[in-house]
C-alpha cells in the first residue's frame, strides 16, 4: 500500500507552511521522507541546505541532561573526550539567540513537556536547519505555549527557515501559516494562501465531503450518579490531587486539560486499576480502593482507556473475541457472534467481518469496536478518555455523536479529552484539571474558552 | 512479554528446526566419517523399522508430550513456565513413593498412582505461581530454580529418609502389578499414549471453546486489556501455573507407572527441558504439539539406532535438540526477563 502517492509540494524560506489531513492521508511519511527517515520509491526531494524534523512524540534521553541531548553526536571534543564546558557554552548560546531559554545542565526527565519541546527545537537548531518539519509539534502544550511556541516559531522562519508543520488543529493553520496544503489519501487535494481560505473549507477538504453533524441533544432530566469527594490518586507518573465534582445521570461532564495533568490517574481510579483515597459514591454506594476491576464493569461503570491498543483490544484476535472482552462471562460465548455483528452494524465497522483480525483495521475501526462494546452493554456511567485520539474526522463525529446518544438514553458520560473543541462540542459541563487538580468549572452556556485555556496552562 | 509474541514466528522456527536437525546434524555425522545419508538413514529406521521401534518412539512421544502440553497452557497465559522438568520429577517421585507405600487393589491403584503425581506436579506449578500472583516474581527464575530443587530433593529422598524396602540406591521401591499401566500390542507402548491424545484434543477444546480458555489467552495475549476487561490476572497464572504442572506431573507418573514401575533418580534424560522446544515448534497449539513430539519422539529413539548402526554418537541428537532449544527459547527468555 502507497502512504504518499504522487505529491508535489514546495516550501518557501520565510515562510509557515501548515500540512493538514485525517490520520493515515500521508503527512508523517510525507515529512518522513522529506527528512530522509523513508525511502520514497519514486520521485525526489530537493532542499537547500540541512532539513530537520521535530518529532510529534519526543525522542529525548530522558536520563542525559539538555546538553547531552541538544549535542548527541556532535558533542565538542577535546583529544578523546568531550569538551563539557564548550557544549554548555554552545547551547547556551543557542537558547540565547533563539530566545529558547533553557538551563542546559537541567536533567531532560525533570523539565515539563513545553520545555522539552524547546530542546527538542533546540536540537534540530544546531544543526542549523534551512528546512524544518514540525510533527505535530503542539500536541502537549497549552494554549498558551502553542502561542509562545509559534512566535519563535515565526522568527525563525523569518531568518529564512522554511518550515512545516504537519497538524490537525485547524485553529492553529488558520492562525499562525502562511500556506497550507491538504492530503486525502496520500495525495495533495487542494493548495492555498491562508489568508484565502477557512477551517470550514480545510475541512470539507480534509473529509472530501461535509463533516457529518453530531447527535442532537435531547432534554433529559438528570439524576445524581457518581459523587466524588476528595478524590486523590496515583498511576505511574499521573498523579490526581484532591478532585471533588459529580456527574449525573443523562449529562456528559466534559475533563479538559493537557496531556500529562492527573487524567490518567482519574480514569484509573474509576476503572478499579489504581488505588485511591477519597470518597467516590456511585448510585449510591461507595465504591472501594480495593474493588476490583470486574466489580466496576458488574456495576455498570465502563472505561474507554486511552489506549486502545493495549489497554483495551487484543490485537492478535478478531473482532468477534475483541467485542467480548469485558462481558465474555455475562455474555455467554454462545453470544459473541451476535453480539459483534450489533456492533459491526451499529458503529460501521469495516470491513464488517467478525473474523477480521484487529489488528489489521484501522485505528478509527479499533476504536469502534471499543467504543461500540462499551455502549452496547447499557452503561449506566461511560469514562470515555481520549475516545476520539487519531482516529478520522468521520469516525470521531460517529463516536461523539454515539456518545451523546448515550447520555439522551439516560447514562452519565465523562469525557477526558486533550481537544477542546471535543469538549466543547459534546459536553454539558466542562471541568478543567491543571497540575493533577480541578481549578475551574463551567456551564455549557457558560463556556469561556480564553478563560479555560489560561486555566488549563496553570493560571488560576 | 506477551503469548502472542510467543507464536509469532511459527514458520521460521520450523524452518530454523529443519536446518538445525539435518543442517547441523550431517555436519556431525561427517566429522564422525559417516555419510549424512547412512546416518539419517538409521535414525529413520531405528524409528520406524520394527512395531517394537515404532512402539519406542511412541513412548518417547508420549513422555515429551505430557509437558510439552503443560508448557504450552502455562505459555498461552503469558507465563514461560521452564520448569516442566522439576514438575515431571515430583509427579513421578510421588506417583512412586505413594504407589509402593501405600498399595491400593485392583482398578484403584492406577488412579491414585496417577492422581498422586498430577497433585505433586501441580503444586509444584503452583508455588512459582502463587510467587507470581503475590509477590510479582518472574516465573522465569523460580520455575528454573525450582526443577534443581525438585531433582536434588528426590534424590535425598529417595537416599535417605523415604528409602523403601526393596529399593537399592536412589529409587524407590517397585510399585505393585495393580499400578502399572497395561501394554498396548504387546510393545513397550501403553494406553499413557492414549491418554496423552486425549489430553491434547481437551486442551484444545478448553483453549478455544471456554470461557477460562478465553480468559486465560487474554491475559497471555493483553495482560492490560484482559485486566480491564474483569479478568483476575493473578488468579489466572494461579490457576495456569497450576494446571501446566499438574499435566507435567501426570507425564512423569506415566512414566513410572508405565516403564520403571518405580521412582529412580534417572526418570528424565530432560524431557521438560526438550518439551520447551516441542511446545514452540508445534505453535503452543495442542494438537500440532502432538505433531511436534512424534517429531522428537522419532529423534529420541532413533538416536540410539543411528549409534549402534551406523556409528554415529548418539549424542549428535542431544546436540541437535540443544541447539532446536537455545535457537527457539533463549531469545524468548532473554526477552521475557528484559520484560519484568
Amino acid at each position: 500500500m502507497q502512504a504518499v502517492d504522487g505529491v508535489d509540494l514546495e516550501l518557501q524560506p520565510g515562510e509557515i507552511h501548515a500540512l493538514v489531513g485525517e490520520n493515515g492521508a500521508g503527512k508523517s511519511t510525507l515529512a518522513a521522507i522529506a527528512y530522509g527517515a523513508v525511502r520514497s520509491d519514486d520521485g525526489s526531494v530537493e532542499a537547500v541546505g540541512v532539513v530537520g524534523l521535530v518529532h510529534q512524540h519526543f525522542k529525548l534521553i530522558e536520563r542525559l541532561r539538555v546538553w547531552e541531548n541538544v549535542l548527541l553526536n556532535r558533542e565538542p571534543r577535546r583529544g578523546w573526550a568531550i569538551d563539557v564546558d564548550a557544549a554548555r557554552e554552545r547551547v547556551r548560546a543557542l537558547s540565547a539567540s533563539y530566545g529558547l531559554a533553557v538551563d542546559p545542565d537541567a536533567l531532560v526527565e525533570t523539565l515539563p513537556v513545553g520545555i522539552k519541546q524547546r530542546v527538542e527545537l533546540l536540537r534540530e537548531l544546531d544543526r542549523e536547519p534551512s528546512v524544518l518539519l514540525l510533527d505535530e509539534p503542539t500536541a502537549s502544550l497549552a494554549p498558551t505555549e502553542i502561542a509562545s511556541f509559534f512566535t519563535t516559531v515565526g522568527d525563525l522562519a523569518k531568518r529564512g527557515t522554511a518550515i512545516m508543520v504537519v497538524t490537525h488543529k485547524l485553529a492553529e493553520v488558520i492562525a499562525y501559516s502562511q500556506r497550507v496544503t491538504v492530503m486525502r489519501a496520500g495525495r495533495v487535494v487542494a493548495s492555498h494562501l491562508t489568508s484565502e481560505t477557512s477551517a470550514d473549507e480545510i475541512a470539507r477538504e480534509m473529509v472530501g465531503g461535509e463533516v457529518p453533524a453530531l447527535a442532537a441533544r435531547a432534554s433529559v432530566a438528570t439524576a445524581p450518579l457518581l459523587e466524588v469527594r476528595g478524590l486523590s490518586a496515583r498511576s505511574g507518573t499521573s498523579v490526581l490531587d484532591d478532585a471533588t465534582f459529580e456527574v449525573r445521570a443523562g449529562e456528559i461532564v466534559g475533563v479538559a486539560g493537557i496531556e500529562g495533568n492527573g487524567q490518567t490517574a482519574l480514569s484509573d481510579a474509576l476503572a478499579g486499576v489504581a488505588a485511591f483515597t477519597g470518597e467516590l459514591v456511585f448510585a449510591g454506594t461507595l465504591l472501594r480502593a480495593s474493588d476490583t476491576p470486574a466489580s466496576r464493569l458488574a456495576r455498570g461503570i465502563r472505561v474507554i482507556p486511552q489506549d486502545r491498543r493495549h489497554e483495551a483490544l487484543v490485537l492478535d484476535w478478531n473482532v468477534r473475541d475483541n467485542v467480548a472482552l469485558g462481558r465474555q462471562r455475562t455474555l455467554g460465548l454462545a453470544k459473541y457472534a451476535g453480539a459483534a455483528r450489533e456492533v459491526i452494524e451499529r458503529f460501521d465497522v469495516r470491513p464488517p467481518n467478525p473474523d477480521a483480525i484487529v489488528a489489521a483495521l484501522s485505528g478509527g475501526n479499533q476504536q469502534k469496536i471499543v467504543v461500540g462494546r462499551t455502549l452496547a452493554s447499557s452503561p449506566k456511567l461511560v469514562v470515555a478518555y481520549q475516545p476520539t485520539r487519531g482516529i478520522d474526522i468521520g469516525a470521531a463525529a460517529l463516536v461523539q455523536s454515539r456518545l451523546i446518544e448515550a447520555r439522551n438514553a439516560g447514562a452519565g458520560v465523562l469525557l477526558i479529552s486533550f481537544e477542546l473543541d471535543e469538549i466543547f462540542a459534546t459536553a454539558d459541563r466542562v471541568l478543567v484539571i491543571a497540575n493533577g487538580k480541578f481549578v475551574g468549572s463551567f456551564d455549557r452556556a457558560g463556556i469561556d474558552r480564553g478563560r479555560i485555556g489560561a486555566l488549563m496552562a496553570g493560571n488560576a | 512479554m506477551t503469548a502472542a509474541f510467543l507464536r509469532t514466528r511459527a514458520f521460521r522456527d520450523i524452518v530454523v528446526v529443519l536446518v538445525l536437525v539435518f543442517g547441523v546434524g550431517s555436519i556431525a555425522m561427517l566429522l564422525a566419517h559417516v555419510s549424512p545419508i547412512v546416518g539419517f538413514g538409521a535414525l529413520f529406521d531405528g524409528a520406524w523399522g520394527t512395531k517394537g521401534e515404532i512402539a519406542e518412539t511412541l513412548v518417547q512421544t508420549t513422555n515429551l508430550l505430557f509437558p510439552a502440553l503443560g508448557i504450552a497452557i502455562a505459555f498461552r497465559a503469558g507465563l514461560f513456565n521452564i520448569g516442566a522438568e522439576g514438575q515431571l520429577v515430583m509427579g513421578g517421585f510421588a506417583a512412586g513413593w505413594l504407589g509402593a507405600q501405600f498399595p491400593l487393589p485392583g482398578y484403584l491403584a492406577v488412579p491414585m498412582v496417577l492422581a498422586a503425581g498430577t497433585l505433586a506436579g501441580g503444586v509444584w506449578g503452583a508455588i512459582p505461581g502463587i510467587m507470581r500472583a503475590r509477590f510479582k516474581a518472574n516465573e522465569v527464575i523460580a520455575t528454573l530454580m525450582l526443577n534443581v530443587v525438585a531433582i536434588l530433593l528426590t534424590t535425598y529422598l529417595v537416599t535417605g529418609p523415604l528409602q523403601q524396602g526393596g529399593a537399592n540406591g536412589s529409587e524407590t521401591g517397585p510399585l505393585p502389578k495393580a499400578a502399572q499401566l497395561t501394554h498396548l500390542f504387546d510393545t513397550q507402548l501403553t494406553w499413557a499414549f492414549v491418554l496423552a491424545l486425549v489430553l491434547a484434543f481437551v486442551l484444545r477444546w478448553v483453549l478455544q471453546r471456554t470461557i477460562f480458555g478465553y480468559e486465560l489467552r487474554a491475559a497471555g495475549d493483553a495482560p492490560e486489556a484482559a485486566k480491564r476487561a474483569g479478568i483476575d490476572l493473578g488468579r489466572t497464572a494461579l490457576i495456569a501455573m497450576s494446571l501446566s504442572g499438574a499435566i507435567a506431573g501426570l507425564g512423569g507418573a506415566t512414566i513410572v507407572a508405565g516403564a520403571l514401575h518405580r521412582f529412580n533418580t534417572g526418570l528424565s534424560p530432560g524431557y521438560g527441558f526438550i518439551a520447551i522446544a516441542v511446545a514452540l515448534v508445534g505453535n503452543l497449539d495442542p494438537l500440532w504439539i502432538v505433531v511436534a513430539s512424534v517429531a522428537f519422539g522419532m529423534l529420541q529413539s532413533g538416536g540410539i539406532a543411528m549409534q549402534a548402526e551406523a556409528g554415529v554418537p548418539k549424542e549428535v541428537v542431544s546436540l541437535i535438540i540443544g541447539l532446536v532449544i537455545i535457537a527457539l527459547a533463549g531469545r524468548r527468555v532473554v526477552a521475557s526477563l528484559r520484560s519484568t
